[in-house]
């Protein structure tokens, strides 16, 4: 009995930790083609605004950039930054909370944007956040 | 002999209880103080609508010993810790962090009147004024720096959502280098 109900909690924390590892997603379909990152770090406990400034770079990229995301030249990492297997990425980006950066590729270096500033003054009116992070992502795609 | 050996033992046992009471005391005493200048802060930065002003009169009376003149010829900083009514724990590590920064480098301005800070709710009417100003919409850290009826301006949202919570060091160094140089 007591051996079920080890196994039992055992279980319960593996599905725990599979359904915060869900959340994150990493598009990224040819590095040899990548010339931007858009990376959107969060929490665990989100605010709606937090949720909001996920949704509205996902709408971004999905009505302005879906055919680049498809062939690799975009990537789009939005990623739990307290997730113990997502360290060093987020310590790569300088991201201990929510942050939003874009990072252009050159010549295998990275040059990275913090728009964690913008992300949260704009986010009140997501056409405006659209548009702008539209026309950011289509500069750096230069 | 016995009975002056008892008495003698009595005083010393009673001499160091109240030893031990007056230092309980100092302890309490400290402890009430650093809640004082937490509330001062807070007391500062109550939602305003004409206490905004009203403070700055307030802090400078309290601080009587200061010449007036001396504030006058300096800059004073702003803070604003904006929220919305429904918070996350990184707007209220924010809060909390710039609280730290204040209490532990800057309580000398605050209480001469050099630093005055509010924490105001985006979602009240009373203060919708200032947030339109500051085009704040929801958690937000506004700094600014008002000289000779000049304002200058920074905003440090980004920074504390990307450090107050799990990395205070880093904010409070960022939010420290800002207040000093607007000091200045």
């Amino acid at each position: 009995m007591k051996k079920l109900a080890i196994l039992l909690f055992t279980i319960s924390l593996s599905f725990q930790g599979m359904a915060q590892s869900k959340g994150d997603t990493i598009i990224s379909n040819d590095t040899a083609k990548l010339k931007l990152k858009v990376l959107y770090f969060h929490v665990t406990n989100r605010c709606n605004t937090c949720r909001s400034i996920e949704a509205a770079v996902r709408k971004t990229i999905k009505e302005n950039f879906q055919s680049e995301l498809d062939s690799g030249i975009v990537a789009l990492y939005v990623i739990n930054c307290e997730l113990p297997e997502n360290k060093v990425i987020s310590q790569k980006y300088d991201a201990y909370g929510a942050t939003l950066a874009v990072t252009k590729m050159f010549g295998g270096k990275e040059a990275t944007e913090d728009l964690t500033n913008f992300a949260f003054s704009k986010i009140h009116d997501e056409d405006i956040f659209i548009n702008d992070l539209k026309i950011k992502i289509t500069e750096l795609l230069k | 002999m016995k009975r002056a050996t008892s008495i003698s033992v009595f005083l010393i046992g009673f001499v160091m209880l109240f030893v031990v009471a007056a230092c309980n005391n100092s302890t309490d005493k400290k402890v009430s103080d650093a809640s004082d200048s937490l509330k001062a802060s807070k007391d500062t930065t109550a939602p305003q609508k004409t206490s905004k002003d009203t403070s700055t009169v307030k802090s400078t009376q309290e601080t009587a010993t200061i010449k007036t003149t001396d504030i006058a010829d300096k800059p004073v900083v702003k803070l604003y810790n904006f929220y919305i009514t429904n918070r996350c724990a990184a707007c209220i590590a924010i809060e909390e962090a710039t609280t730290k920064t204040l209490n532990t480098y800057f309580a000398t301005e605050v209480k001469q009147g050099r630093i005055k800070r509010q924490i105001l709710n985006v979602d009240d009417d009373a203060n919708k004024t200032v947030s339109e100003k500051y085009q704040v919409f929801g958690s937000g850290l506004i700094i600014t720096r008002v000289f000779k009826g000049k304002e200058t301006t920074a905003d440090l949202t980004g920074a504390g959502f990307k450090y107050a919570k799990n990395k205070e060091e880093k904010f409070i160094e960022l939010l420290k280098k800002q207040i000093s140089d607007y000091l200045n």
